[in-house]
């Protein structure tokens, strides 16, 4: 196959999208933004830690950084490759470099990858050994027995307590202030970032799974199981979603996990209902009546053939609602039904802006504010991005 | 089973709807064989259950607010109706297959053409990938699309209609089917690539020794490619028998009609004939024999206003539902429909 061919080969569908979304400016400043707080969540410990990177104890050369990381650094280390390699598999696809890389073995490629990334996870998070170094490093240099430490941008840790410097506004040896215990707050925010990206992640994750999975059964099916199905969805969606999670959160142990499933479970509403109308529109079209003489089975005929077909407004639905789970998050944290409080998180961090003695602390309030507001900003400027990109009557002629 | 046995049987077959205005019998007591290798068309004008039969061949329709009512579907001798959804998904695609209408709707948008005929492949045949990949490169090839490397990277928005509905034959005929159902296949192409992709079937009818149920309501086409008719009208089969015992000795007085109906080539005509009158609703059917009132013989006439004939053998593998078949002319002082019996 020559250039020429190569060059003439059809544009997909999601290259179409892609065209119309990078159109707009703010869609790729937002969509930039986002990989920037992913790439800060990914590496915070090496951005903000209290283990310097390097340390000469004695003459011997020790990295306490990397033998401090935990199982959950190293899931997010393998989540953030896994990732990268989808995304860089489907561009490959997508640009036909390869000609073996067809849909049939991207399919395979992408459950291979995902199959390697959970049982990973599973594994770090069973067998990895739990470090715990206590060593005070500063302290260390201070009295001479190390040297030549170098220590990562923000040379604390998110969990340090030290009174002595507690509620101190923005300095030189803290950039934006430390919170009522005396961590720092710029550690604590970046640390944050993980809990809040993960939050959305996973609890959208969770989501928009059991949402198309429903949605999917209800809109194809039809007849009673449609009506069955709607009657549970009104009634999921007649309950009060916050109040239900505050009430579910107060009988569970506070923990992230927890959290992520809880908002997962109670917010697949709006999924299903976009999925059902868009499988009941797909059901007759041709092309999947041709895919039931084939004879295809009945989960290649719902996931492979009316999926890709219907899942655009599901998308839109996703960002908007992973900036919604963020929320959640923040407003759970805020309210001290979060994370327990080692664990940092914007919400969290809020809600510690008025000290006990009833004094304003600004610096506590407005960064992780500043944060939730633009994370949660991007998210929805990028759904709204993508709604306008797959909208097919804003495209021009193809 | 003999190498020229009977593929399909339908024996029988109802297919009702349940709307909400009544029962709209679709498909009544529907009743025709298919041979090995043969081609059997089904003719009949827009609405007369021809698609619905198909449908239900494939066992396609949509549950509520169709059902088939009764009847025996006869897949070499096994009923397909009591099938269950695993061993339908045996069937489909597999032993028979079908090509749709709107050849421009029937590829799935997001996959490629190579994807999605290698999907079809690989289901029902034990192949790798690769081995898939190249098989429908073949299959693209023998059904004559240029290029099928490059095309199979494709997707379908680049494809004209005439070159997905070879795509959509490539892939029902890539697991070797005993049975293809063409529901209309060309009602959508333009005239010269028709002719294309009828010579195709043909052609591959031939080296498979496969059995086609065309379904059409163009009798030009049923002519020159069918070895077998039944005529439809109103969810009833009206006429069945050989194609060159049905263009020369038709029976029916609908059939005739249609066949008066053709444009002559060359003849002066200022209009086309027609058959004055309209297809009865299927949910309004008049009593009687349902062509009674378009009839230019029953509208008079109290039985077939009042009794509905049955299909019966007039003559020899030469079936008709008409009370006066054979020879209904002779009641009349002058044909209604002039010289179509002549052609």
């Amino acid at each position: 196959m020559n250039e020429a061919d190569k060059k003439n080969w059809g544009t997909s569908y999601g290259q179409l999208v892609w065209q119309q979304f990078s159109k707009n400016r703010t869609n790729l400043v937002c969509l930039w933004f986002i990989i920037i707080l992913f790439t800060i969540a990914v590496l915070a410990p090496f951005i903000a830690n209290d283990k310097p990177l390097i340390i000469n104890i004695n003459g011997k050369v020790h990295f306490p950084l990397f033998d401090t990381l935990t199982a959950n650094d190293y899931s997010v280390f393998l989540a953030a490759i896994t990732g990268i390699t989808l995304v860089s598999l489907i561009r490959r696809n997508s640009r036909k470099i390869d000609p073996f890389l067809r849909s049939g073995v991207l399919w395979k490629q992408v459950l291979i990858c995902t199959g390697i990334l959970l049982v990973g996870i599973i594994l770090l998070q069973i067998f990895f050994p739990r470090k715990l170094d206590a060593t005070d490093y500063r302290a260390m240099i201070a009295s001479g027995k190390a040297s030549n430490a170098i220590f990562p941008l923000v040379p604390y840790g998110y969990g340090r307590t030290d009174i002595k410097v507690s509620q101190k506004p923005p300095s030189n040896e803290h950039w934006l202030g430390t919170d009522d215990v005396g961590s720092d707050v710029l550690c604590r925010l970046i640390h944050g970032t993980r809990i809040s990206l993960s939050v959305g992640f996973v609890a959208v994750g969770i989501s928009s799974v059991i949402g198309i999975v429903f949605g999917a059964i209800m809109g194809y099916f039809g007849g009673k199981i449609d009506f069955i199905g709607m009657r549970l969805l009104e009634i999921m969606m007649s309950v009060p979603t916050f109040f239900l999670i505050i009430t579910i959160v107060a009988f569970f142990p506070r923990s992230l996990l927890n959290i992520m499933i809880i908002i997962g479970i109670t917010s697949w509403t709006d999924d299903a209902r976009f999925i059902r109308a868009e499988f009941f529109k797909l059901r007759n079209q041709d092309f999947v009546q041709a895919a039931i003489s084939l004879g295809l089975p009945l989960r290649s005929i719902l996931f492979r053939h009316m999926l890709p077909n219907g899942i655009a407004p599901v998308l839109v639905s996703i960002t908007f609602g992973v900036a919604g789970a963020i929320f959640i998050e923040s407003a759970l944290s805020f309210l001290g039904f979060g994370v327990a409080p080692p664990t940092p998180s914007w919400g969290q961090m809020l809600s510690t802006g008025v000290s006990t003695t009833g004094e304003f602390l600004w610096w506590l309030t407005f960064f992780p504010g500043l944060a939730i507001f633009f994370t949660v900003t991007a998210y929805n400027l990028l759904g709204e991005g993508l709604r306008d990109a797959i909208d097919p009557k804003l495209r021009k002629a193809v | 089973m003999t190498e020229n046995g009977i593929i399909l049987s339908v024996q029988n077959l109802s297919t009702f709807f349940d709307t909400e205005l009544g029962v709209a019998k679709a498909v009544q007591d529907v009743s025709f064989e298919i041979e090995k290798g043969k081609t059997l068309a089904l003719v009949g004008e827009s609405g007369c259950g021809k698609s619905v039969t198909a449908l239900s061949i494939m066992r396609l329709i949509p549950s509520p607010p169709g059902r088939i009512e009764s009847g025996k579907i006869l897949y070499r001798e096994r009923n397909i109706l009591e099938f269950s959804e695993k061993q339908m998904r045996q069937i489909r695609g597999n032993k028979i297959a079908m090509i749709f209408q709107e050849s421009m709707t029937s590829l799935n948008p997001v996959y490629t053409i190579g994807d999605q005929i290698v999907e079809a492949i690989t289901l029902h045949q034990k192949k790798t990938y690769d081995q898939a990949w190249s098989m429908a490169q073949e299959m693209l090839d023998k059904v004559r699309i240029p290029n099928p490397a490059r095309r199979m990277e494709e997707y379908p928005h680049l494809l004209s209609g005439g070159m997905r509905q070879r795509v959509m034959i490539a892939m029902a005929i890539s697991c070797k089917p005993s049975l293809l159902i063409a529901d209309e296949p060309t009602t959508a192409l333009d005239v010269t690539i028709q002719a294309q992709i009828l010579d195709l079937l043909d052609e591959l009818q031939q080296s498979e020794n496969m059995s086609i149920l065309l379904i059409t309501h163009d009798l030009g086409v049923v002519a020159q490619r069918a070895d077998d008719v039944a005529v439809m009208y109103a969810s009833k089969i009206a006429e069945k028998c050989s194609c060159k015992e049905l263009f020369k000795n038709p029976l029916h007085p609908y059939t005739q009609g249609l066949l008066h109906s053709l444009p002559q080539l060359g003849a002066r005509q200022k209009r086309l004939n027609t058959i004055a009158g309209n297809v009865p609703e299927p949910l309004n059917f008049p009593s009687g024999c349902k062509f009674h009132t378009r009839c230019p013989i029953g509208c008079n006439d109290k039985k077939c206003q009042t009794v509905e004939p049955e299909l019966r053998e007039v003559s020899k593998d030469h079936f008709a539902a008409c009370w006066y078949a054979p020879g209904y002319e002779t009641k009349l002082t002058t044909n209604p429909f002039g010289k179509a019996q002549d052609r």
